[in-house]
């Protein structure tokens, strides 16, 4: 059983090391994928035994959550809880440090993987299930409170120069009211996903996809493959500029924020890393990556390890609510199983991660940076049209247009969640339906 | 403080009103939602509405590419001067943008003392203000103005300018015949006064009265929040014309003070929603609860800071910046 199970976990990762190079492409939607392989595959009578399924796609969400940081700096391809590692990471690359920023965010990865195997793991079992207890009843308010925060401290980035008034008001008001403006809109694309779900009921658990592949994805990869930029030649170095001052601070920020994401519903590791930042004040940048590299692990590995938890069983995240159609974890065994394929995948994705990097690096002095932006275009478009078809393409291309909307007004890009938050809010406290009435929508 | 502590600190005071938690459990968030925006409203209306209304007289706006500190000297000095002979003077200190996040340093002392203004440039930093390599000036010449006039500093004497929108200063003849200089005048005014938010908890109680209190409260933890800090608020507009000097007990940007203010309001909220559960499944103390989410975590934390730090003393490789004004 042990050898079955490490050999999984590793296939997995090992086959995430692939996926997380392609950018935009979503573990969640491969894990969708291999689903139906297991459940075609227990149709035709072959049984697929859970000792390699569940060692196989922890493997995928962990190897992927460490190594999509190579797209994320590299090809400038984030997902949505990568997107504040986006400037920074750009920062290193158009300075020739792309290497030193790629391994800066994967040594934050490698703390997210320490505290979820020695500290959150010894722990979770004890405490989890008081404070999934006590705060049940409250999600609603927190995720209302959550949203009014990211509305609410949007920094006006014009208005800086000019006489006071008017036009310097607007001038500022600008970014916001985009940013208030996409909140809006893709919440009102959320209701209409969520009520009049336009995708067939057979991949409706890939509802959500096209949209949010439009809103995260594709502007980034059509913002590259009009960019002029030139990448300069990059160096590779053999110590990081860190700490362990920094590395702890890291791992406090992020781990706080990518916690919090991984235990509420619908907050994702985009806002767990805003608050994270917030919360913990911290300006050094190196902090900054290292604590997004942090969230990102703990928000994805984190949330499907919740759902092994004793006593707790919550079902957080994509990858878990695939799980759940095929699994129910009752054992502390799963636990232990769990957080054994999590040390060792985390272990293998680290190791991996610089001659990753290294490749990816070569590979962009051999390919323009753009055709593999036009690539990775055609890759997700492709995803998106096998999995939902033409309406998918079609929900895609409308968040395109609002995903759109933040890059070119400089607002912030996490207002495009307003796709899950505002109508997952509405449902919480009661007034969804109403509102979805209201819209024409039932 | 940070906004997210003064809106956190809002919720939290949201949380320690009954109704609120009770209507809460019933899927009403306005009561939460109401103290978050309030704690947060007095920094909002400043930042985001008021600052871009505020005149000033004169506004520096530095050539980036010249990088001559001489004219803000010189603009600066004169300001100082025309206060000296009675008239009022606002003067606004722009930020350079050098790209999406980058911003070039610059630092002004008004030094009271040597009676006069010196400016010079210094790298370009990231919005974090973290300064980028090989980007000093290569002329880092010194900006010298003269000035005849005694001085009150109600703040620090450096003003470094670099990020988002630059600093703003109000200089006015007192009665002793000095120049007052009031940093960000715009800043931590009537926005930051408890008779506001009496006002704003008044006008809500129109609704029910117990918006009013919770408006109230997050209303009056921000300015108390604010008044641990250096530059203190008006805190009875309009009775009173000047801003308190605060207690000067933290910067409003340090980190650790800013963590563990979030971090115990977060235990408080749970705390008092856990308090109003009617007969809990878990049992536990106010005491226990506080030092297994507090007190341990953050003996451990300085225990384990400690020992990262003893390598390098907590201090890894950086790019000083040399000043000297």
């Amino acid at each position: 059983m042990i050898f079955t199970a490490l050999t999984a976990v590793l296939a997995g990762t090992i086959l995430s090391c692939f996926l997380a190079i392609l950018p935009g492409l979503h573990i969640y939607n491969v894990m969708g994928l291999a689903a139906i392989l297991i459940y075609w595959l227990q149709s035709m009578g072959i049984a697929v035994s859970p000792e390699v399924y569940l060692p196989f796609m922890i493997g995928l969400v962990v190897g992927w959550s460490v190594l999509n940081t190579i797209p994320s700096v590299l090809l400038g391809a984030p997902d949505e809880s990568a997107i504040f590692t986006v400037l920074p990471g750009q920062k290193y690359l158009m300075t020739g440090r792309g290497y030193e920023g790629t391994m800066m965010i994967g040594a934050g990865s490698l703390i997210g993987l320490f505290m979820l195997v020695f500290i959150i793991g010894p722990f979770a079992p004890k405490y989890l299930p008081v404070v999934r207890y006590v705060l049940n009843p409250h999600m609603h308010w927190i995720l209302w409170v959550i949203i009014t925060f990211i509305l609410i401290t949007e920094w006006p980035k014009g208005g800086n120069r000019g006489p006071a008034g008017w036009r310097k008001f607007f001038d500022a008001w600008s970014t916001l009211s985009a940013g208030l403006f996409t909140f809006i809109i893709s919440g009102l694309l959320g209701f209409l996903l969520l009520y009049r779900a336009p995708v067939s009921i057979e991949n409706a658990f890939q509802n959500i996809m096209p949209a949010f592949v439009g809103l995260f994805a594709i502007p980034w990869c059509l913002l590259n493959a009009v960019s002029g930029a030139k990448v300069p030649e990059q160096r590779v170095r053999d110590t990081l500029n860190i700490n362990g001052d920094l590395l702890l601070r890291s791992g406090i920020a992020g781990g706080i924020g990518g916690g919090f994401a991984a235990f509420f519903p619908v907050v994702t590791g985009g806002i767990g890393g805003l608050l994270a930042g917030h919360a913990t004040a911290q300006r050094d940048e190196r902090v900054f990556m290292m604590s997004q590299g942090v969230s990102k692990v703990v928000y994805y590995t984190g949330a499907l390890m919740l759902f092994f938890v004793p006593g707790l069983y919550l079902t957080r995240g994509g990858g878990a609510w695939i799980l759940k159609g095929l699994y129910t974890p009752r054992t502390v065994g799963d636990y232990y199983l769990a957080l054994g394929c999590i040390a060792i995948s985390g272990a293998v994705s680290f190791l991996l991660m610089s001659p990753l990097t290294k490749w990816t690096l070569l590979l962009m002095k051999k390919v323009d940076y753009r055709l593999i932006s036009v690539f990775a275009l055609g890759i997700i478009t492709a995803l998106v049209f096998s999995i939902t078809g033409r309406v998918g393409l079609f929900i895609m291309s409308v968040g395109t247009g609002i995903g759109l909307i933040p890059v070119l007004y400089g607002s912030r890009r996490l207002n495009c969640l307003g796709v899950l938050l505002l109508p997952i809010a509405c449902n919480m406290s009661g007034i969804g339906e109403p509102i979805a009435a209201f819209l024409g929508l039932l | 403080m940070k906004g997210i502590a003064h809106f956190i600190s809002g919720v939290t005071v949201a949380s320690f009103c009954p109704w609120a938690v009770e209507a809460a459990q019933n899927g009403d968030p306005t009561y939460f939602i109401l103290g978050a925006v309030a704690g947060i409203l007095p920094d909002t209306i400043d930042f985001k509405f008021y600052r871009f209304f505020y005149p000033h007289d004169v506004r520096i706006e530095p050539d980036q590419t010249t990088l001559d500190p001489q004219p803000i000297a010189d603009a600066v000095a004169a300001a100082v001067s025309a206060a000296a002979e009675g008239k009022i003077t606002t003067l606004k200190l722009s930020t350079i943008k050098m790209g999406a996040d980058d911003w070039r340093q610059y630092r002004v002392k008004i030094d009271p003392e040597a009676g006069e203004v010196r400016v010079q440039f210094g790298p370009v930093v990231s919005t974090g203000q973290v300064p980028q390599p090989d980007t000093l000036p290569a002329s880092r010449s010194v900006g010298l103005a003269k000035f005849s006039a005694p001085i009150l500093q109600s703040y620090e004497p450096t003003y470094t300018v670099d990020i988002f929108d630059g600093p703003s200063f109000k200089f006015t003849r007192n009665d002793a015949g000095q120049v007052e200089i009031d940093f960000l005048p715009w800043h931590r005014n009537w926005s930051h006064s408890l008779t506001v938010g009496a006002l704003l908890a008044g006008i809500a109680s129109f609704w029910t009265w117990h918006a009013g209190v919770v408006i109230f409260g997050a209303y009056v933890i921000h300015v108390i929040e604010d008044q641990m800090g250096h530059m203190g608020s008006n805190l009875f507009f309009p009775f009173t014309k000047k801003r308190a000097p605060g207690l000067k007990i933290m910067h409003s940007g340090d980190a650790f003070p800013n963590f563990a203010g979030v971090w115990l309001c977060c235990l408080l909220i749970f705390w008092n929603v856990y308090a109003a559960i009617p007969n809990p499944l878990y049992h536990f103390t106010f005491v226990r609860f506080m030092m297994t989410a507090l007190v341990i975590p953050f003996a451990i934390f300085g225990i384990v800071r400690w020992l990262l730090m003893l390598p390098d003393k907590g201090h890894p490789e950086s790019i000083p910046t040399s000043w000297d004004i």
